[in-house]
């Protein structure tokens, strides 16, 4: 599987956008894409420890995560692990996600986000992997 | 209502997963066009289909002799919602951290 890279700039200064970053109450207003919501989470990267949420779409459907949180060095760096659950709950492959930010030389924030497959359960990342391209295929043909 | 769970586990197999590749590609057919997915008999086809439909995949429709097969849109979309993989969902929350952001910053 592939490790997601997104850089971005914001106007924010760093200490801002750790606590966007960080705090429940900011994280809620950004997590998960457009139309989706959170009826429930335990959304908090301040301190190590277990975080989960469950985002739904306009049309009912649930996606469940949840993880650890690895590491925290305010305000410059956050990390925590991150699996997808199914509809039966049970827990997917698990990844690692890093955000990092460095403050530029206009008082705002270079924020990199890294979103990395572990390695390991080598079995159950073939079968994400089958089923993937599979769906992908789907997809394309379907579109 | 549709169940990804069912929605997978009748396309895990390569006939119904051929024949439902061959209806998202060329469309609504007879169940006699499906047959050249497999070398297959006719029965064991509909066989196929029927597991198909049971799952909410397929939808069938009569047409004076032959029945036409097609995809259910509803269940590819389905698929595809529940696909949401790591990219789109920091692509999407990432325009949101954004745009929550600047409105911080204006207040």
């Amino acid at each position: 599987m592939t490790t997601v890279t997104m850089e971005r700039v914001f106007k924010a200064a760093p200490d801002t956008v750790f606590k966007f970053v960080t705090q429940t109450d900011h994280l809620l207003r950004w997590w998960g894409p457009e139309g989706m919501h959170v009826p429930e989470h335990n959304l908090s990267f301040e301190a190590k420890g277990p975080w989960m949420s469950t985002m739904q779409n306009e049309e009912g459907q649930k996606f469940k995560v949840s993880g650890h949180v690895t590491h925290v060095e305010a305000p410059h760096s956050v990390g925590f692990t991150w699996a997808w659950h199914d509809e039966n709950n049970a827990r997917g492959v698990e990844s690692h996600v890093t955000i990092k930010l460095v403050p530029d030389q206009s008082g705002g924030t270079k924020f990199t986000l890294t979103h990395a497959e572990l390695p390991g359960d080598e079995v159950a990342q073939n079968h994400v992997e089958g089923w993937t391209s599979s769906l992908r295929r789907l997809n394309a043909i379907a579109n | 209502m549709i169940e990804i769970t069912h929605l997978f586990s009748a396309l895990g197999d390569p006939t119904r997963f051929a024949i439902v590749t061959k209806l998202l590609r060329d469309g609504a057919q007879p169940a006699g066009q499906l047959q050249s997915v497999a070398e297959m008999s006719a029965p064991a086809i509909s066989r196929h289909l029927k597991i198909l439909r049971d799952a909410g995949l397929v939808h069938q429709r009569v047409a004076g002799q032959s029945r036409i097969y097609s995809v259910v849109p509803a269940a590819v979309q389905a698929i595809h919602g529940w696909t949401m993989d790591h990219e789109t969902f920091w692509t999407g929350s990432l325009e949101r951290l954004e745009a929550a952001l600047e409105e911080h910053d204006k207040s």
